[in-house]
């Protein structure tokens, strides 16, 4: 089975991208595994609207366990089993909390395992400096190393929020060469392109 | 502080470990899995393997073997013009390397085949430079169709490096009827069909590679490459005793030098000494000695580190 692996900073959206494209792909409700660090996993079943009442708040860090779900990729007329996992967000600096260096050391792991790499960046801030999800040198590093991988696309997300036609820009000028994909986690949107881009590499 | 970590961490679970630590930022944790992916196979050979002027000097360090020396000088110039005609578009030739070693035993021939297959490596002659020894029972089957098979076999095992027959003159004998013969011709089909990319030496005593090419004539064309390993002079066989001894590190003392010396002196007119002479005759009797000097002083109560380096004249004996 093909892994399809959700990475970015915290707070770009990650979790919430997981959410309503396994929606968009057509899953009533979601059985998501938590993976914790330590070795423990859980099942548990949400509809949509709770997975996103439940997963998904505005504070970094929300996610620090690794969540993943089994679904049937629709491919043609077929379809084809993938995992598809949501992953603790990347900071660029050495975060005080040891929790959160565990999960985005899990991450790490995680990455290394997986076939397809979809990198979530806040196209909203992309040209701002202070905000946790604004772009930085972890970003580079990771488009460096998942270029290793075959499926690697960049999703520039919050594509609804004003300022982030602007963002999208800088994002194609710093990582030209790479596929990028304008999203919005949020309203559904570019959801089609990125379900081509990743049934052409499963 | 980061390049220094990079160039030691070789296993993820170290950088795991530092980035739990919070030694290292998440950033410089994916830089180095970027690197170890990336350079994984060829990280992991550099430290093993060897450089071409290793290689070379290692060959130099080998006592007497003149020819050998300026053969391997000859190809590696050979192979560098080639390179260059290549890049001036001019038209280039595989060189045909197949050769023949003649020699008694332990005048180096294995060794020097295993030196010139790292080395073809590293002149871009050949992919993967290894060297695989086989003698007549591994290329000969027991029945009918069975040697052609496993002679294949042994020449699969042997593509992009050397294979070494050694007392290649042993498929020659038995006749018309032996199977060693189908094992030769197989051998040049294979010769033929991947003649850039495998190297086949055909090694043993002098006089009966001879005959053995006398009652194969076709075989002499195809090896080009002649080699005569010529027997080590006692004073040769002494710098090898030497050079053995320093790798070990231990060392004669002025006597037994002179004692080793008369024992191989005498040795020499020994009539089975092209059999069991040269280099390896030293090598068994350095290794006897090591067990002796072994053997006197496991019982001394004091053992001094003099004690542990010097081998005495009474820890050498005939093999």
């Amino acid at each position: 089975m093909k892994q399809c692996t959700i990475i970015g900073k915290t707070n770009v959206g990650k979790t919430l991208f997981l959410i309503n494209f396994a929606e968009y792909l057509g899953l009533k409700s979601l059985d998501i595994n938590f993976a914790f660090n330590e070795g423990s996993e859980k099942f548990k079943n949400f509809s949509c609207k709770n997975a996103i009442s439940n997963l998904v708040d505005e504070n970094p860090h929300k996610t620090r366990c690794i969540q993943s779900m089994t679904l049937d990729f629709p491919m043609g007329k077929g379809k084809k089993k993938i995992k598809l996992v949501d992953t603790a967000g990347f900071i660029d600096g050495i975060h005080p909390d040891l929790e959160v260096r565990k999960a985005i050391s899990q991450t790490l792991s995680i990455i290394r395992d997986s076939d397809i790499i979809l990198h979530i960046i806040d196209a909203y801030a992309a040209k701002k400096q202070d905000l946790p999800s604004s772009m930085g040198e972890v970003d580079y590093q990771i488009a460096q190393f998942a270029q290793l991988k075959r499926g690697y696309a960049i999703l520039a997300n919050k594509m609804d929020l004003a300022g982030a036609e602007e963002g999208l820009k800088k994002i194609k000028e710093e990582f030209s060469g790479h596929v990028i994909f304008p999203i919005s986690a949020l309203y559904k949107r570019g959801f089609k392109e990125v379900k081509t881009f990743v049934a052409r590499n499963i | 502080m980061t390049h220094k970590v990079k160039h030691t961490i070789d296993n993820p679970s170290q950088i795991h470990a530092m980035l739990i630590d919070g030694v290292i930022t998440p950033c410089q944790a994916l830089a180095m899995f970027s690197e170890l992916d990336t350079h994984k196979i060829p990280l992991g050979r550099s430290n093993e393997e060897e450089s071409l002027e290793d290689i070379m000097k290692e060959l130099d360090q080998l006592i007497g073997l003149s020819k050998v020396k300026d053969l391997v000088k000859e190809i590696q110039a050979f192979a560098q013009i080639q390179k260059k005609r290549q890049e001036a578009k001019l038209l280039t030739e595989p060189q045909v390397l197949h050769m023949i070693f003649k020699g008694n035993p332990g005048t180096g021939k294995t060794t020097v085949a295993r030196l010139l297959g790292k080395m073809f490596k590293h002149m871009g002659i050949l992919q993967r430079g290894h060297t695989v020894e086989v003698e007549r029972a591994d290329l000969v089957g027991e029945y009918i169709g069975h040697t052609a098979q496993k002679t294949r076999d042994q020449i699969k095992k042997a593509l992009g490096g050397i294979l070494f027959i050694d007392e290649a003159y042993s498929l020659g004998r038995g006749g018309e009827k032996d199977f060693g013969k189908e094992a030769i011709d197989t051998l040049v089909k294979a010769m033929e069909d991947y003649k850039d990319n495998l190297i086949v030496i055909l090694a043993g005593y002098k006089d009966e590679m001879e005959r053995f090419l006398q009652i194969n004539p076709g075989l002499r064309s195809r090896f080009p490459i002649q080699i005569e390993f010529n027997d080590y002079s006692v004073n040769e066989l002494m710098q090898i005793a030497n050079m053995m001894v320093e790798k070990r590190q231990y060392k004669f003392s002025p006597e037994a030098l002179i004692k080793f010396e008369t024992i191989l002196q005498n040795r020499k007119n020994d009539i089975n000494y092209d059999k069991l002479g040269n280099a390896r005759l030293v090598r068994n009797m350095i290794e006897k000695a090591l067990r002796r000097q072994a053997l006197r002083l496991v019982n001394q109560k004091v053992i001094s580190r003099e004690d542990l380096l010097q081998i005495k004249p009474e820890d050498i004996s005939e093999v």
